[in-house]
């Protein structure tokens, strides 16, 4: 399934010296107490060490693999604030690279996507394979006869660049710990997106690209665990679209869960489409009803009824999705109060063309920035960042301790299990992380906190049943 | 382009009563008369207004196209659930309200094969101000199909082209 990077790559990518971790960081969250510093969201320290303590050394997401179906195809993407180029290779891998010219430093391709045989810098013309290997400039005598090897002066490749079931990423650490042990046991609950009949998704209908004045950490906060906001904030669209208010989750007496792993976090029921039934279309609920008893028997009854439920989740950092709405998303940050928003909808391959494209619509129509959802969403994102502008407001903490006791230590589901899931667990264990690699000079100093107790085999699901000719 | 040299121009009394219709619609829309702006709006309409992607010339999928990503790609139905909340009390990000401009210029009217429809390009301007420090500008052009049908021109067709390929808005709560 990974797809690494050959090791030979990564010292062309020059890694940065370890800061030493700010002083501070302690005092900024108390989990017993379920308490959080605001200036997490607003102080620029902060930031500049998340860019290099979190991003530089994180599994982001690049790509999926619908995106890149040919050698050649490429997307242009940002890993934080690195503009990066993902490219689909002639031996069918994925690389990855800074997207700039290592000559002069300019950008190298202008392009959201496209199919490149080359990619070349428009300032003196240098010219780069696929492969990121330096092919030919200008006046190359000139150069040879200053010494100048092409071969040492190659795009700088991100230095890993893996894949988990369509979902391409990339990590600019060498030293980082694989994908597989970085999902972990995650993956039990990611196979529900990603893998319900066996045959794949993909990415339709984007990518959609806009901008919050927010801190990345408030959307990731608010996807890995916070349906409780849902009740309030988004009252108007679901009554506009469902005629009636969101279902109070908080006082049904209905099985649901917080669960999360190495910082990453699913908030979950079991109604099987109540996220779906936002969109407003019987025939989406109708093919997720359709496919259940499949998913059942490769995923099991627990999981067939999380495909469409009333969910959210996260993947460390800034990966988030919705299942029943497909929308998928990054919060790409560009400072410490400001964050590009890209999304597209994820679906199915195996799913009906017409259901494809009543998903397209009805996650434009929720969540996208048109979307009647995510319109009350932009404000409280860009309002709980802007307050903290004010010196004091800044120094004043925040409540996180939602769900002090909820945890369910003898769950045999994978990850850390809680009961219910209005429930602020996830946001808890995202800090933990978040905290623990701000507090590390490299991935040796990475508490394992979560250990992953799955086996590889346990995401290896029985080959579909195929029907009789 | 030689497409519009192709077109035939409408005739003056209609142009004049299509553009004084946009000029209406602008300001319904800036005065949150969203019933009366729906109105305008055919049955069949398709409102659509595609995300742009910056692609090389080369790159025949172009900036947009159909089925691709989009902002609004709406028929009557998706208009007016956006309608219905911005009318709900509960539409927290509209209250206090958003303060809207919406400036059209550039309008041309033409005749079409069908003789009760007549294609209209227009531009604008969407200028929005929340709260103190929240402005948001936007321009984009237009390209309608209006039909005339019991006395009334009703909106069919609408495609909005915008400049931007990243949104600098985190929300796009009005119409174009």
């Amino acid at each position: 399934m990974n797809q690494e990077c050959s090791g030979e790559c990564s010292p062309r990518l020059r890694q940065p010296g370890a800061s030493e971790p700010l002083p501070f960081l302690d005092d900024l969250m108390d989990f017993e107490r379920g308490r959080l510093s605001r200036r997490i969201y607003w102080d620029s320290r902060i930031y500049q060490q998340e860019l290099e303590k979190i991003f530089a050394r994180s599994w982001l997401f690049l790509a999926h693999d619908s995106q890149l179906p040919k050698a050649g195809d490429f997307l242009t993407t940002s890993m934080a604030e690195d503009n990066v180029i993902v490219v689909r290779q002639k031996d069918g891998a994925v690389k990855a690279f800074l997207n700039t010219c290592p000559h002069r430093g300019n950008r190298l391709s202008f392009s959201d996507a496209g199919n490149a045989r080359s990619f070349i810098c428009n300032y003196h013309g240098w010219s780069f394979g696929i492969d990121g290997a330096l092919r030919g400039m200008a006046g190359k005598e000139l150069f040879d006869a200053s010494g100048m090897r092409p071969q040492e002066h190659g795009l700088h490749p991100v230095a890993q660049v893996a894949s988990y079931k369509g979902l391409i990423f990339g990590n600019m650490d060498p030293t980082a710990p694989s994908l597989d042990e970085y999902l972990g046991d995650f993956r039990y609950y990611l196979d529900v997106l990603l893998d319900m009949d066996g045959q794949g998704t993909e990415f339709i209908g984007g990518p959609v690209k806009s901008v919050i004045n927010c801190n990345w950490k408030i959307p990731t906060e608010n996807f890995i665990g916070d349906i409780y906001h849902a009740l309030w904030t988004h009252d108007s669209a679901a009554k506009a679209i469902l005629g009636g208010s969101v279902s109070e989750v908080y006082k049904e007496d209905n099985e649901s869960y917080h669960v999360n792993h190495k910082g990453h976090g699913w908030e979950f029921n079991l109604d099987t489409v109540g996220n779906a039934a936002t969109l407003g279309d019987k025939e989406i609920r109708k093919y997720l009803y359709s496919i259940q008893p499949e998913v059942a028997k490769r995923l099991g009854e627990f999981r067939s009824k999380m495909i469409g439920s009333i969910s959210s989740a996260s993947v460390f950092p800034n990966m988030s999705f919705l299942p029943g709405q497909n929308t998928f998303r990054v919060w790409q940050p560009r400072g410490p109060g400001k964050i590009e928003l890209h999304t597209w909808t994820i679906v199915n391959k195996s799913a009906p063309a017409d259901i494809k494209e009543r998903w397209r619509k009805g996650a434009m129509l929720t969540f996208s920035p048109s979307g009647i959802f995510e319109m009350d969403d932009g404000e409280n994102f860009e309002f709980s960042t802007r307050t903290n502008a004010g010196f004091m407001t800044g120094q004043q903490d925040l409540y996180m301790g939602l769900g002090a006791g909820s945890a369910l230590p003898d769950s045999a589901l994978p990850g850390n299990v809680h009961h219910n899931q209005v429930n602020e667990a996830n946001h808890r264990a995202f800090y933990r992380r978040w905290l623990d690699l701000m507090k590390a000079r490299d991935w040796t100093e990475v508490p394992e906190r979560d250990a992953s107790r799955l086996p590889a085999s346990a995401f290896n699901h029985p080959a579909p049943e195929v029907a009789a000719p | 382009m030689n497409a519009a040299t192709e077109l035939v121009c409408a005739p003056e009394t209609t142009a004049r009563r299509l553009e004084q219709l946009l000029y209406r619609e602008a300001r319904l829309l800036d005065t949150e008369c969203w019933d009366a702006w729906l109105a305008l709006v055919a049955p069949d309409i398709h409102y659509w207004m595609p995300a742009v992607e910056n692609r090389r010339r080369s790159d025949k999928l172009g900036a947009w196209e159909p089925g691709r990503g989009a902002y609004f790609d709406d028929s009557l139905r998706e208009l007016s659930i956006r309608v219905a909340r911005f009318k709900q009390p509960s539409a927290w990000a509209e209250d206090p309200p958003t303060r809207h401009v919406h400036v059209i210029s550039n309008v041309e009217v033409y005749c079409t094969e069908h003789p009760d429809e007549y294609r209209v390009y227009s531009n604008f301007v969407n200028y929005r101000s929340r709260g103190e420090a929240d402005n948001d500008l936007l321009l984009g052009r237009r390209e309608d199909i209006w039909r005339h049908a019991s006395g009334e021109f009703l909106l069919a067709r609408r495609k909005v082209l915008i400049t931007q390929s990243l949104l600098l808005s985190k929300n796009l709560n009005t119409f174009f």
